[in-house]
């Protein structure tokens, strides 16, 4: 039950939020939703109901908004939403039925265009436009994750618990991207896209090749610790105690 | 000042992470060291209270191998008694002589040994105290606290790290250090099932100040234990025998069950010690625990005499002398440059924080600019003195500390 609740959260919280920020950074995914003006809600039987708006070539996401949306899908359980992202089951629209081909054939190329980005093979990984997008959503995906994990994750609620307040930043040199988690104390994170003002820790990688390395499993994070291809600061409790959270997502999303 | 670079060192570590998990692993791991490029990773020499790398960079050490070194590296005595033993007989099919000697030596010095056990890590003898701690009381229970070491066997080690099970921490209790209430509502929820309370002899954590007993902390942990039919366990495997020669207990004025040493009992040789009380001499027996190199007896040798020489050298009271020597000349120093340094912990390891930020980088900068004019500082552990180190030695390394803070300076 709370596997299926957590990677339903996973999903939603910190997958499909990246389609905030894909048209940003991928034209074929701007071109896509360029002239959609329309908005989803995933309402899960007794759990969230996140809502999804395309409007003037952008989307916003909102996990707790209350707007109505012009497409209402109703999920019976977040196992099944979870089956409908592995497209094994079909959600039930209560709303917005003149749009149900929009659905079934303009919404999925956005999604797919997402799935393209995050889920790499060795021959999309040599291309640096490829590397670049797929970087910065792996690091959103993260950080959004550690907020669900170290709510629902039986492990993770343990590290967070142990961890001090504070705010750590995670950034790709040169130039990005970068994320922030910003820690409580109190066993609660949030998690923000770009730079946080006063960090209390921070990791840095080098560039680009560096954090797709680590983000793909191709890299021994210690190893480029002590190499300088990753930089630490500050508050190292956080880090590797984020580190230890991150660690978790490959239990929850393929 | 004229500030280090470790090529070598970074070449090395090149090698090193192609063949080795990590490169460096566990507590030796390069990642808490930050600024990273100011810090070396491989040595080949040591002296007195000296280490060169392999750039042949000179440092006075103030880490002294996380503890073991504690009389100076290389110290004839020790080594003489270590080589002499080694060359007669270390790994052998039957157990030494050295070994009793070495026991009574123990049972002579520490007031509550009444019985001593060899191993050869601090986690062997921890690990050994819970065992006998449970045998004793068929109990299941161990009250630990929160942000302490006891070394790392998946038990002791905080959730979530890697190859740890939840199951490891079913009968872990972890309270706040200093926290009488919290132990009182322990003993309260699970009390006939309370096998004992395990602690440093004063809480010495990582990335954090330390913090001395409390008045009257320990007796009362300890009557509040034995009144429950519960172990007091004290893991002495970091300040045992910089603290007192008859453990730190002795410092604090408290009477333990159990007493797990290592680190400077041998002054770099590799040997722990689980000491107890007479009452849990048949206990102890009963539980089955040992190693492949546990009755190596030259690291006994060095043993006896590193402990022999520290009796004589006083060494306890020199450490914390040369400890408040040098925190109190780098307080000075940190004042005049605007900068206000904390020290906690005992002197003979003291635990150093730069307060004017809240995120230690202040601290990560200052020590990484000293470890590169040749102090080595780290910035997420206490350090260690050692009786070795001089005043000449105190004397340089503040010079060092000013320019650090000058460099840091310039920093900002």
């Amino acid at each position: 039950m709370i596997q299926d609740t957590l990677k339903a959260r996973l999903n939603l919280n910190a997958v499909l939020r990246n389609l905030e920020v894909l048209p940003t950074l991928d034209e074929k995914a701007a071109e896509i939703i360029r002239d959609w003006s329309v908005s989803i809600r995933f309402r899960i039987r007794g759990d969230i109901a996140p809502r999804l708006a395309f409007s003037n070539g952008k989307c916003t996401y909102a996990p707790d908004a209350v707007d109505p949306a012009d497409i209402l899908l109703f999920l019976w359980s977040p196992a099944h939403l979870n089956a409908m992202f592995d497209n094994k089951a079909n959600p039930i629209p209560l709303k917005g039925f003149s749009k149900l081909g929009f659905l079934k054939n303009a919404f999925p190329k956005i999604t797919e265009r997402l799935e393209y980005f995050l889920k790499p093979d060795e021959a999309a990984l040599r291309d640096p436009d490829y590397v670049r997008v797929n970087i910065a959503l792996s690091l959103y995906t993260g950080v959004f994750a550690v907020c669900e994990l170290a709510q629902f994750d039986p492990i993770a609620s343990q590290v967070i618990q142990q961890m001090p307040p504070g705010t750590l930043q995670l950034s790709v040199l040169p130039d990005g991207p970068e994320a922030h988690i910003v820690y409580d104390g109190q066993g609660h994170a949030t998690a923000f896209r770009g730079a946080a003002k006063n960090p209390t820790a921070s990791i840095a990688f080098r560039d680009r090749t560096i954090a797709s390395r680590l983000f793909n499993g191709q890299l021994d994070g210690f190893g480029a610790v002590a190499l300088g291809d990753i930089k630490l600061k500050g508050l190292i409790p956080l880090i590797d105690n984020t580190n230890l959270i991150l660690d978790r997502i490959p239990l929850y999303l393929q | 000042m004229k500030t280090y670079n470790y090529d070598k060192s970074t070449e090395w570590f090149k090698r090193a992470v192609k063949a080795i998990p990590c490169g460096v692993y566990g507590h030796f791991s390069p990642a808490p060291y930050v600024p990273i490029d100011a810090y070396p990773f491989f040595s080949n020499r040591a002296q007195g209270a000296r280490f060169w790398d392999v750039d042949g960079n000179e440092f006075i050490d103030y880490m002294c191998a996380y503890g073991p070194m504690v009389l100076g590296y290389a110290h004839p005595d020790v080594d003489a008694a270590f080589e002499a033993q080694w060359r007669q007989s270390d790994a052998n099919s039957v157990a030494s002589p050295c070994m009793i000697e070495l026991a009574e030596m123990l049972i002579d010095m520490v007031p509550v040994a009444e019985w001593a056990f060899f191993a050869r890590n601090g986690a062997d003898v921890t690990n050994l105290s819970v065992m006998v701690a449970r045998a004793a009381t068929n109990r299941k229970k161990i009250i630990a606290i929160k942000g302490g070491y006891h070394g790392t066997t998946p038990w002791m080690q905080a959730p979530g790290h890697h190859g740890v099970i939840p199951e490891d921490h079913e009968h872990l209790i972890r309270i706040p250090w200093n926290d009488i209430a919290a132990l009182k509502q322990v003993i309260a929820d699970h009390g006939d099932d309370i096998a004992g309370f395990i602690a440093t002899p004063y809480h010495h954590p990582v990335f954090a100040d330390n913090a001395l007993p409390a008045d009257g902390y320990w007796q009362q942990v300890t009557e509040l234990l034995h009144k429950n039919g519960s172990l007091v366990i004290v893991d002495d495997v970091r300040a045992g025998f910089r603290l007192h020669m008859g453990g730190s207990n002795e410092k604090y004025g408290f009477k333990p069950d159990l007493i797990c040493f290592s680190k400077a009992i041998a002054n770099g040789y590799a040997l722990s010690a689980l000491v107890g009380t007479e009452a849990l001499r048949v206990d102890a027996a009963k539980v089955f625990h040992t190693g492949s190199f546990w009755f190596c007896a030259g690291s006994m040798a060095a043993a006896m005499a590193c402990l022999k020489t520290l009796q004589e050298q006083r060494g306890p009271e020199l450490m914390a002398a040369l400890g408040k020597q040098l925190t109190d000349g780098i307080v000075e120093i940190a004042a005049n440059h605007g900068y206000t340094m904390k020290v906690t912990g005992e002197m003979a390891m003291p635990y150093l924080r730069i307060t004017d930020d809240d995120n230690v980088m202040l601290q990560q900068n200052w020590c990484g600019e000293c470890t590169k004019r040749g102090a080595f500082f780290t910035s997420h552990h206490n350090w260690f003195l050692s009786t070795a180190h001089t005043e000449d030695d105190i004397k340089h390394t503040l010079d060092i500390c000013d320019d650090a803070f000058k460099a840091l300076k310039e920093q900002s």
